[in-house]
């Protein structure tokens, strides 16, 4: 019994090395850490335009495993990747500082107004979504819906908001650029608010949009994919862009990075020219995840505003990455984490 | 040979990136060598916090998982129920739907729209969905099909002709009490320290119900701060946890098993009343299993989400199959070998036990990243790292350390004398070993098997960080696809994954039952 089942692992074992993929010339490898739904069709435009094989690795809803940055840093003394695709900078900036990125200046970022590159070429953005407001529209009238993240603080909503853990994914964005818009002390004193007012705070942005659209809680804060998905589902939910005439509206983009020392650097970065093509900003605007493109002239999403008809909130990118670590921790105090 | 080699892959694929990690730990912010991220552990009063948190949540899995799981398993062995072997599978399948799909259900099952609240009419799960107390809920209906399994196995090792002397003096109840359950309690209590050890290192359920413990502040240290250090440091606690809990159950149980003998297979006089059996299975099969698929099956809906999500996971339902299959298999003969050798050591085995505790209790991510710092270099390690084959060692590094325990139990259950008379007869070691040791040795392999393949099967923590570009595995898959559905979706998935992880558990049983009827 025993050399029998050595003997079928040992079969196994062959088996499954001979499937295992082998390396090409005519490849690239991309992590992405854009929803797969939405970032995969993108990916396989390229492929069957160019014939070059795009091996992708997806990541998972933050709150649910370590994720694509932490494997980039844990191989960063001998990189497997060539692209790195992160759907909110927090990660990427993240990577940057700890040397996991090279610089590349794509021709194609040109048109893309320069907030949104770096100006050292680590990064650049595209497509972007925006923090915004989701309320249940059941329960809350579109004149009586708040305007502002301030509102949030209303005692008029006390224990009917939820936001996802600010210490992850999408909202460590949000939050650091609050931290750098407001100073530490107005943003502290805002989430200490929050915090009075019963704030709710659950583990991703999906789960902010599902307690809203059952009614478990009024509204909160959430990515406008997140809203769109389940308006397109038919559910009683709507968005506000909180702040446009305020401290600006939160705008996120997509960033592409080049990895540092990636092994197949030339086909990484003909895929970054391609990701930051009109075209690609084109497919995401008009996909479920109803990203707005940021260069001008490029069609939008139906139903969303153009980046230009609004206030986007700036931020000093490299700034608000230093201050990651302190501004979780301050969080964990504030809001009891 | 086959012992040393055995031990050798325990140390390399098992030990190794612990080690790793515990010496990035070491390291502080400058290069140099520190204490940094140790002396945090003590310095803030949060760490107390999410000492007791865990220290709760696995020890009061462990007794309430324990406290339905037993009766279960001693029902099974000793009362007439009618088709046992269905009733059986039935019943284990909280154990193979992945304890997150389970926190899913329950959250599913609270709020005022829940399934619970329309039935009867009150929401009164509600206060209690992200809480403590419904995290351990949740893992103790995941985890009890352990303590169940092993009941019922120690329960029908009892010697029959020990229950039938008793029976002359002493009504059923009380022989079950003085005679039986005493007898089956080791193994019992071996079960609820496996439960605490799954319970302390489970991150997906407190992940959900927002319970801070260990784990989840092992993943922040990770996803929000990106620092290996502080994260490895951060898991020390927990792997002391562990230890803690495998010195108590030592001090409790120490060497003390029952040595099953052949004619102990006889057929038990003990028989419990069937018609209350009947109604506890029956409770037990309606709140376990029936509520989390009904509650799943009502957030989905729609059954072509279903349709559509399965057919979305075809790839990764055949690589997980494969690579579960393999995996297990692996686990199970290394830890035959390890399990073995310790049964028969007289020296260390207490050491032994508690390093395979130890080790399985070691955070999924960690293991993650650790084998990442070991195999991706350049040369042969990386062309290991770029198959799928790092996914399979990722599955024997969480694996082999259970599957030897398991297996331990079960090679001290064969009297050394059986093998002494097969060497006296001029056997050699490895005849006697596989003619006499592994036939004996049956039922534990299977267990060890099947528990590997589902635990295998269920990997994410690990899996995800060292999968291949393309070789996803199901619950990979799933997981990505996760982030961005409406609930309805998500569920359909939790569902397809659970729906897999069953149809497999049936085709087991029927080819258990035939092998069975073949040996008969």
């Amino acid at each position: 019994m025993k050399t029998h089942a050595a003997l079928i692992a040992t079969l196994a074992l062959v088996a499954l090395n001979a499937c295992a993929p082998a390396t090409s010339m005519d490849e690239v490898v991309i992590y992405v850490s854009q929803d797969r739904v939405f970032s995969e069709p993108v990916l396989l435009v390229y492929e069957q335009k160019t014939g070059v094989r795009v091996r992708a690795v997806y990541d998972t809803e933050e709150t649910k495993s370590t994720g694509l940055a932490n494997r980039l840093l844990a191989e960063k003394n001998n990189p497997q990747a060539d692209v790195f695709w992160s759907n909110e900078p927090v990660r990427t900036l993240v990577l940057k500082e700890r040397g996991a990125l090279a610089q590349y200046i794509s021709p194609q970022a040109e048109g893309i107004p320069s907030v949104f590159k770096d100006p050292q070429g680590y990064w650049t953005g595209f497509s972007a979504r925006m923090r915004v407001i989701v309320y249940n529209t059941r329960l809350v009238k579109e004149t009586e819906a708040p305007r502002s993240i301030f509102d949030l603080t209303d005692s008029k909503w006390k224990g009917q908001v939820a936001i996802a853990d600010p210490r992850f994914g999408s909202t460590s964005f949000h939050v650091a650029a609050l931290y750098a818009e407001l100073g530490d002390e107005r943003a502290d004193e805002f989430f200490r608010k929050l915090k009075a007012n019963d704030v709710k705070i659950v583990p991703g942005n999906s789960v902010v949009r599902d307690m809203v659209a059952r009614g478990e809680v009024k509204m909160g804060l959430t990515d406008t994919d997140d809203v769109n998905v389940a308006i397109e589902d038919h559910q009683p939910v709507a968005m506000v862009l909180p702040d446009g005439d305020g401290i600006g509206v939160p705008v996120m983009p997509n960033m592409i990075s080049l990895v540092a020392r990636a092994p197949r650097a030339e086909a990484g970065k003909r895929l970054i020219d391609y990701l930051l093509s009109a075209e690609v900003e084109r497919m995401l605007a008009a996909s479920e995840a109803v990203q707005i493109p940021l260069r001008a002239g490029v069609e939008g999403p139906k139903h969303m505003p153009a980046l230009s008809s609004f206030k986007p909130m700036t931020m000093d990118y490299d700034k608000a990455a230093d201050r990651v670590e302190d501004v979780t921790k301050r969080l964990q105090t504030i809001l009891g984490l | 040979m086959a012992l040393g080699l055995a031990a050798l892959l325990f140390i390399v694929l098992c030990a190794l990136p612990v080690f790793y990690m515990l010496g990035v730990s070491l390291v502080g912010a400058d290069g140099a060598f520190s204490l940094n991220h140790y002396f945090r552990l003590f310095a803030e009063v949060r760490q107390l916090d999410l000492f007791l948190n865990s220290l709760l949540l696995a020890t009061a899995t462990s007794l309430l998982a324990t406290a339905i799981g037993a009766p279960l398993g001693v029902l099974l062995a000793r009362a007439d129920l009618p088709a046992k072997r269905a009733l059986r599978i039935l019943l284990i399948i909280p154990l193979a739907v992945p304890p997150y799909v389970m926190g899913l259900a329950w959250i599913y099952m609270g709020s005022d729209s829940g399934i619970i609240a329309q039935a009867t009419g009150r929401d009164f799960l509600s206060p209690l969905t992200y809480s403590l107390t419904g995290a351990v809920i949740v893992l103790s209906v995941s985890f009890y099909p352990l303590a169940m399994l092993a009941a019922e196995a120690a329960a029908r090792g009892v010697d029959a002709r020990m229950e039938e002397a008793a029976l002359l003096v002493a009504a059923p109840r009380r022989v079950l009490w003085r005679i039986t359950l005493p007898i089956a309690a080791p193994s019992i209590a071996a079960a609820a320290l496996l439960i605490f050890v799954l319970a302390l290192s489970e991150f997906g359920v407190p992940g959900l119900l927002r319970v801070p413990v260990f784990t989840t502040e092992v993943f922040t240290a990770f996803s929000a701060l990106y620092d290996f250090g502080a994260a490895t440091a951060l898991a020390v606690p927990l792997l002391a946890l562990a230890l803690m809990a495998g010195i108590t159950a030592r001090f409790m149980i120490g060497e003390r098993l029952l040595v099953g003998r052949r004619g102990a297979r006889n057929r038990s006089p003990l028989s419990l009343n069937s018609r209350r059996a009947g109604l506890a299975v029956t409770i037990a099969l309606a709140l376990f299993v029936l509520l989390p698929i009904a509650a799943l099956a009502l957030e989905t809906g729609r059954a072509e989400r279903m349709i559509l999500a399965l057919r979305s996971s075809v790839e990764a339902i055949t690589n997980s199959l494969t690579l579960a299959f393999v995996g297990a298999t692996m686990a199970a003969l290394i830890g035959l070998l390890l399990g073995y050798a310790r049964a028969r050591m007289h020296r260390f085995a207490g050491t032994v036990d508690l390093a395979m505790i130890v080790a399985f209790a070691a955070p999924g991510t960690v293991i993650g990243v650790g084998l990442i710092g070991l195999w991706n270099r350049p040369g042969l390690m990386e062309e290991i790292y770029r198959s799928r084959l790092i996914i399979l060692i990722a599955y024997l590094a969480r694996l082999i350390p259970v599957a030897a325990l398991i297996l331990a139990a079960g090679a001290r259950q064969v009297p050394a004398s059986f093998e002494e008379a097969g060497e006296v007869a001029g056997a050699k070691w490895t005849r006697v070993f596989a003619r006499i040791t592994v036939p004996q040795m049956r039922a534990g392999i299977i267990a060890a098997w099947v528990v590997s393949f589902i635990l295998a099967f269920g990997e994410l923590g690990a899996t995800v960080l060292v999968a291949p570009p393309g070789q996803a595995t199901l619950p990979a898959h799933i997981y990505t696809l996760i982030a961005n559905a409406p609930s309805g979706e998500v569920a359909a998935l939790a569902l397809t994954q659970s729906a897999v992880v069953m149809t497999l558990l049936a085709l087991f049983a029927v080819f258990v039952f035939r092998e069975k009827r073949l040996h008969s």
